[in-house]
């Protein structure tokens, strides 16, 4: 029993080891990210490398926007981000609600033929996607990073998994009381998918900050450009000043972490609960 | 409020789940609508609640024929199983939903809400959400959500089955009593005899969609209409022996013999089903019916069980405590008037 008792201790630690190190590894990099943001043009390329920052001044940042329109990146990246995101939440929860408690004709057709869509990947749509944007007349315009994201299959189709989990019998109790689809979505369905949903859109929106490929070639113009597409048009411009690049990465990251951070509970609730408790 | 039902059918694509039924339920009644599981109770409600359009027949509130009308506008109040209640809402919130959508003024659906949870006994916990509270609270709150719109008629679906045993019987007498204190017609589905001989004014008793026999309880109990709702109703099961007519005796299978005054009319050579209830079989009588072989004796409590055979056919009987009886004992058996019936063997048609 002891020597049990013992091997667990020691397995323990050898987890919280295994953990430590993979928090570390995962850390590191931004960790160096942000303190090279503070540091001068000769600490950074010292060695041994400089672990701390000798003054916390933001002159790379200001350096940064200076050579760059960052601000307008960062602009047309909370555009793109918010513009998409509402509309294909809305989509979303719309289309999982239709498909989860509705009945129309070839409902079930419908569904499998979006989940095969899913199949196809985005690099194949992206062609097709440009020929549309150019005919809509939208090529270089901040609308053609929204349009294309204005519903998302795969969102909507773990929407309708939560839905499908909320009983029947509360809709037909609504139903009774003379509610209608509409008010039911809002009143009942959405506030008890309300984790998933934050999940949903937490993911929607770190993807859409992220995205490189498509900003990349429905942009021609530095004032239509958001930050990672803008972010890679300066490192390219910019030659070799390291810290000038930690600087504007930081930029690009900062507002995603603390995203995070205020709607990580939200997010671990979301993952861990997943199903609703009858 | 009155409710007519006319030749109500409801087909689904492979099977008919309810079948040509027709019933009227007084106002003001309790009515235990009761069958097997999958006998078509649930789909029944629906129908009358107006959440299943019927395939034929007709549904009458009053002289008011509500066949085509949408469920909102019928006036019902519904309580599932499951109780259904919105679980991100209080319980105030969740007894008042049914006012805010009818747009009822806060103050008044408030104060409405508020008096419904008193009468069923959560006004306490107004706060609460339902899943900080029991199953028997919770059930509490959906009757009370179901009432607080003043329904013309309060329909339940199998609303005690996920509670235990003793709250089971404390939730259908409140039901009872919150029924008899509001006055409102109520349809109550059950598949528990007892659940449904206590509480009832009447019982609809269905088996496969079909109407078996609607009746108050006793008479269900004491009168059933046929073979089913005999073997249905009462605890022990009742007991059934095969048997054919002969010379007005019932000749059992293994050659008992069994001389009963209700089966002279039936005519010769007709197969039947002999019911007796444990409580009518009485045995070491001088005044016999029939001979039968004492098999096992049972003292549970109060009462003392014999198992005895009759021919081939071994039955349950409640025998005196002060009796006692031998195994292998041949005794004399009599057959009371009240709890024995005749039955077709094929049909389960009540022939005495
Ligand atoms: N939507 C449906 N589609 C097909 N068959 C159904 C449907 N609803 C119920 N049934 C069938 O109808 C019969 C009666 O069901 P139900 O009314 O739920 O029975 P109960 O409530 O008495 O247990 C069952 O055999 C069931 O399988
Ligand atoms: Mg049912």
């Amino acid at each position: 029993m002891k020597k049990l008792f013992k091997n667990l201790s020691f397995g323990r630690v050898l987890i919280y080891l295994f953990l430590t190190v993979g928090a570390i590894t995962m850390v590191f990099p931004f960790y160096w990210m942000i303190t090279g943001a503070f540091k001068s043009g000769t600490e950074i390329i010292s060695f041994p490398p400089v672990w701390f920052p000798t003054s916390f001044a933001l002159t790379n940042f200001v350096e940064a926007f200076e050579r760059a329109p960052f601000l307008s990146y960062f602009i047309n990246s909370v555009v793109a981000m918010v513009g998409s995101v509402s509309i294909c939440s809305f989509t979303t929860i719309v289309g999982a609600f239709a498909f989860s408690k509705l009945d129309f004709p070839f409902k079930n057709v419908l569904l499998a033929l979006l989940l095969g869509l899913m199949m196809v990947p985005f690099e194949m749509i992206v062609i097709t996607n440009f020929r549309t944007i150019i005919d809509l007349g939208l090529y270089d315009n901040i609308l053609a990073l929204i349009v294309p994201f204005t519903s998302s299959i795969f969102y909507m189709y773990i929407l309708k998994g939560f839905f499908d989990s909320i009983p029947n019998s509360l809709y037909q109790a609504a139903r009774v009381d003379g509610c209608s689809n509409w008010k039911y979505l809002w009143k009942v369905m959405v506030p008890i998918a309300k984790p998933s949903l934050v999940t949903i859109i937490l993911l929607n929106a770190i993807a859409s900050w992220n995205s490189f490929l498509w900003p990349s070639l429905a942009i021609l113009n530095k004032v239509n450009k958001t930050l990672p597409f803008g972010l890679y048009s300066f490192v390219n411009e910019g030659g070799s000043r390291t810290e000038l690049m930690m600087a504007a990465s930081t930029i690009v990251v900062l507002p995603m972490i603390i995203l995070f951070l205020f709607a990580r509970k939200q997010i671990v609730n979301g993952v861990a609960r997943g199903g609703l408790k009858g | 409020m009155k409710v007519t039902i006319k030749n109500l059918t409801k087909r689904f694509s492979d099977m008919t789940a309810v079948n040509d039924f027709s019933a009227v339920i007084e106002s003001g009644e309790l009515i235990a609508l009761l069958g097997p599981s999958g006998c078509g109770k649930s789909t029944m409600l629906n129908m009358i609640s107006g959440i299943l359009a019927p395939t034929e027949g007709k549904i009458f509130f009053d002289d008011e024929d509500v066949t085509d009308l949408s469920p909102e506008k019928r006036g019902v109040g519904l309580v599932f199983q499951n109780y259904a209640l919105y679980p991100h809402m209080t319980v105030l919130e969740n007894i008042c939903f049914p006012l805010e959508i009818k747009k009822v003024p806060k103050e008044e659906r408030i104060a409405r809400a508020k008096e419904m949870a008193k009468l069923v006994h959560v006004d306490t916990m107004l706060d609460r959400k339902p899943g900080q509270m029991s199953g028997g609270q919770q059930q509490r709150v959906a009757i009370a959500r179901a009432l607080v719109k003043q329904p013309r008629i309060l329909l339940l679906d199998e609303p005690l089955s996920n509670l235990d045993a003793r709250l089971r019987i404390e939730m259908r007498e409140e039901i009872r009593r919150i029924q008899q204190e509001t006055g409102v017609t109520t349809i109550f589905v059950t598949h528990d005899q007892e659940e449904a001989m206590s509480i009832s004014d009447h019982i609809v008793l269905m088996k496969d969609g079909f109407l078996q026999q609607y009746a108050k309880p006793q008479e269900l109990y004491d009168e059933p209409a046929n073979c089913f709702v005999a073997d249905f109703l009462g605890n022990p099961p009742i007991n059934k022996a095969n048997g054919v007519i002969k010379n007005g005796k019932i000749v059992l299978e293994g050659d008992c013999e069994v001389e009963l005054e209700a089966a002279k009319n039936i005519a010769e050579g007709r197969e039947v089903t002999l019911s007796m209830r444990a409580e009518a079989i009485i045995v070491g009588e001088a005044e016999k019916a029939c001979v039968g072989t004492v098999e096992e004796v049972y003292v549970m409590g109060k009462e003392v069980l014999a198992y005895v055979s009759l021919g081939t056919t071994k039955v349950r009987a409640y025998i005196d405590a002060e009796k006692t009886f031998d195994k292998g004992q041949t005794v004399n058996i009599g057959l009371k008037k009240r709890g024995v019936f005749v039955f077709d063997k094929e049909t389960g048609e009540r022939l005495a």
